[in-house]
């Protein structure tokens, strides 16, 4: 079975390219989407350098005018960063490293107080271990000195600590919680509303161990920036990320299509968007401090539609653009490459209308409530679009040839999200 | 489009062989497999309703069989997650498992507290967080004993969540007798959600490998944990010790589906039988069918061990079958972590 394959493939790629003059090499399209990759997570680490900047003037001077500064950077480097998702399931070196910087959902009692509405988890010894409070512990049976907040302790042994996922102790939402504090408003209105107060060294310090909480704050900072700084130079030229997609043409085709489809389907339509609906649970938002998660939804979806386009503009306003995904299906099968950009449009305009409907005050944890009927809508209609369209890619690997490539070795058993086996 | 040629070559080919018996498996997997999967599963949740009608007492033995039975008859088609099941979150609705964070807990004892009117009429109930419904909320209703109170608000809630059940499998069954089955027989005709019958092999074959990953990555991976840190708590219903009953059902289910796929490539089968039977081997050494022994070592090894058995069948025979039927298994609800 599998010289045929291989065979075909490499044939239905040769011939699809000489056939039609205007069709991009399957090369020029892979060099455009590390070029895009790169500019992504170059961004994300200079935003994230902001943050970093702004969270050492928070605690340098606490007052509510710093405090907003760092969630203004904080929201501000969240935009480019969801735009990388989509490399993450077809890239084993980003899926392997992106729990560092976006593990959710997360046990925040893990990092700081949190309300007595809380409650304990069945699953998690340690979902209320509170390390701001607590300089020494006991984890797995091991004592733990914390009494340094370290970028270190933080990487290494607090996160996933006992081997659960939802320890989270580093990374954006790691770093959302303790800028903004629980949202204890419910499906009401309001996000997490953590007082400044919570920063302060010495007299009118709230909330206890404010040196602590702000050691844990610029720890988590300073890793997000060096976590980002590994990942931008994996894309950089010559980095591992760059020439593994470059190494393989079908590869690395199949590389972008995993990650559009995975993205799509499984990730955002499934896990992050239509579960939280059907459970009516206001924690179940991916920004669930901060009511960022209709940006954090859409940018996920701009960043799909962006690999497929050959096409991302720069957080200063550039655009790096190239031979794209879409010229070699329209070099292929015009009316495929048609109804793969009208999915992506569709797509964009409904999460474009659950961003809008939340900027103008209907927040993404009201229209999770019980019985919202309009906030159903909005989200089931991100949701269609992105079952939808993860159909369409389905297309795009049998008219590109990529299917099939499973026999020659798979990984899928060890990396379940790579699909096309 | 040269694939596609490949394509049809590769299943052409087999053709002159089986022109006397024109067994189409797509045909075959929806009639023999699908319908009667359905009409089971809505019978016997109408039976579980018409059981909490009659005694909503959560120790009461007919409806525990009732629960059991309706409960089997969902495991053998809890792999075919497409189509009428993922309409208005019905499969959501009978089906929320694992639940990682305790909401099934949280919702029950939410609506136990505040004895919720919602649970009064069908079309509000619907409306309730699917972590409360299902087989899965009615299992801590009926098997643990700190979801009894108060006892009117919980007998009413066994009843309510049983014709909500019998509401969605009826809803499911219906809708395939009524147009789905005949779309992914016809496919590419103005009611089918299928462009051509690549399409309709496909999302079989997607609910093949899909159904074998979650048996073994959820229903075992879960409760097995690490060899170091075994999580036996995170096992599948395993309040109504059903554990292992699941993961035979499932087993034997998806058995079925890929003999039924294969058809007429008699190696394949073959191939297929002896997989299945290496997994059910496996599965029989297993002492405790709620996985409760997973601390110990000896039953930790003999659980990774059905584990491993299926994921043999996922990288042999399932990617045989895959590159047989010419299809790759595209993207499913697993992806993404």
């Amino acid at each position: 079975m599998k010289t045929p394959f291989l065979i075909t493939t490499a044939l239905a790629l040769t011939l699809g390219t000489a056939a039609l003059a205007e069709a991009p090499t399957p090369r020029a399209v892979l060099e455009t989407y590390a070029d895009i990759a790169a500019a992504e997570y170059a961004d994300s680490l200079s935003t994230a350098k902001a943050l970093q900047a702004a969270v050492d003037a928070l605690i340098a001077d606490p007052s509510a005018d710093t405090l907003q500064a760092a969630k203004d950077a904080w929201l501000a480097s969240r935009n480019p960063y969801q735009q990388t998702e989509v490399f993450r399931f077809g890239n084993a070196i980003v899926d392997d490293w992106e729990g560092k910087v976006n593990a959710w959902p997360l046990d925040e009692g893990l990092i700081d107080y949190v309300d007595a509405s809380y409650g304990d988890s069945d699953e998690n010894d340690y979902a209320a271990l509170n390390v701001v409070a607590t300089p020494v512990f006991t984890l797995s049976g091991t004592e733990v000195d914390a009494t340094d907040i370290t970028p270190d302790l933080l990487a290494n042994t607090l996160h996933e600590a006992d081997g659960i996922d939802s320890n989270v102790a580093t990374g954006y939402h790691a770093i959302e919680f303790l800028l903004w504090g629980q949202d204890l408003n419910g499906t009401g209105e309001g996000a997490g509303n953590r007082p400044y107060t919570d920063f302060i060294q010495g007299d009118g310090c709230t909330g206890d161990h404010c040196d602590r909480r702000a050691a844990y704050l610029k720890a988590a900072a300073d890793l997000l920036v060096s976590d980002l700084e590994f990942m931008a130079a994996q894309w950089a030229a010559g980095g591992e990320a760059r020439e593994t997609v470059l190494a393989d043409d079908t590869a690395g085709l199949t590389a972008m299509l995993t990650g559009m489809g995975s993205l799509s389907y499984g990730e955002q339509a499934g896990e992050r968007m239509r579960l939280g609906l059907m459970l009516n649970d206001p924690e179940e938002e991916h920004d669930c401090f901060s009511d960022n998660t209709h940006n954090s939804h859409y940018y996920d979806g701009k960043g799909i539609q962006n690999v497929y386009l050959g096409s991302y503009t720069r957080v200063d306003g550039s655009v790096v653009s190239g031979p794209s995904l879409s010229d070699l299906v329209a070099a292929k099968d015009a009316a495929l490459d048609a109804e793969v950009k009208a999915k992506l449009d569709t797509t964009m305009t409904a999460l474009g209308a659950l961003k809008d409907a939340a900027d103008n005050g209907f927040a993404y944890d009201q229209m999770l409530q019980r019985g919202s009927i309009k906030g159903e809508e909005l989200i089931m209609g991100g949701v269609n679009g992105l079952i939808d369209q993860a159909k369409s890619f389905e297309r795009v690997v049998a008219a590109l040839g990529l299917d099939g490539i499973e026999v020659e070795g798979s990984d899928s058993l060890d990396n379940p999200s790579a699909v096309f086996q | 489009m040269f694939r596609s040629l490949a394509a049809a070559v590769l299943l052409c080919l087999p053709l002159p062989a089986l022109a006397a018996t024109p067994a189409d498996p797509v045909a075959a997997v929806v009639e023999q497999l699908i319908l009667p999967g359905f009409d089971r599963l809505q019978t016997s949740t109408a039976a579980l309703d018409t059981a909490a009608q009659a005694d909503c007492a959560s120790e009461s033995p007919a409806l525990r069989a009732a629960y059991h039975d309706a409960f089997d008859a969902w495991v053998l088609v809890s792999h075919l997650r497409f189509g009428p099941t993922e309409a208005d979150h019905r499969a959501f609705s009978l089906a929320f498992w694992p639940d990682t964070r305790g909401f099934t807990a949280k919702t029950l004892t939410g609506l136990l507290a505040a004895q919720d009117p919602a649970i009064n009429d069908p079309d509000s109930f619907a409306e309730l967080s699917i972590a409360g419904r299902g087989f899965y909320g009615m299992e801590y209703l009926l098997y643990d004993d700190a979801f009894r109170d108060p006892p009117e608000y919980a007998c009413a809630l066994i009843r309510a969540t049983a014709h909500d059940m019998a509401l969605t499998t009826g809803a499911i069954a219906e809708d395939w007798r009524d147009g789905y089955a005949q779309g992914m027989l016809e496919p590419g005709t103005d009611n089918s959600p299928y462009r051509d019958r690549d399409e309709v092999v496909q999302e079989l074959y997607k609910a093949f490998t899909t159904g074998l990953q979650f048996t073994s990555d959820t229903r075992l991976g879960r409760p097995l944990g690490t060899f170091d840190r075994p999580r036996p708590k995170r096992a599948e219903a395993w309040r109504s010790g059903r554990s292992l009953r699941n993961v035979e059902l499932s087993l034997k289910a998806l058995r079925e589906h890929g003999v039924l796929l294969a058809g007429d490539h008699p190696a394949l089968v073959e191939a297929l039988n002896e997989g299945f039977d290496a997994a059910d081997e496996a599965a029989s050494r297993i002492k405790d069918p709620a996985f409760g022994d997973l601390e110990n070592a000896s039953a930790w090894l003999r659980a990774d061990l059905l584990r491993q058995s299926i994921d043999l069948i996922r990288e042999q025979q399932s990617a045989n079958l895959g590159a047989a039927l010419g299809v790759a298994a595209g993207f499913n609800a697993l992806d993404g972590d």
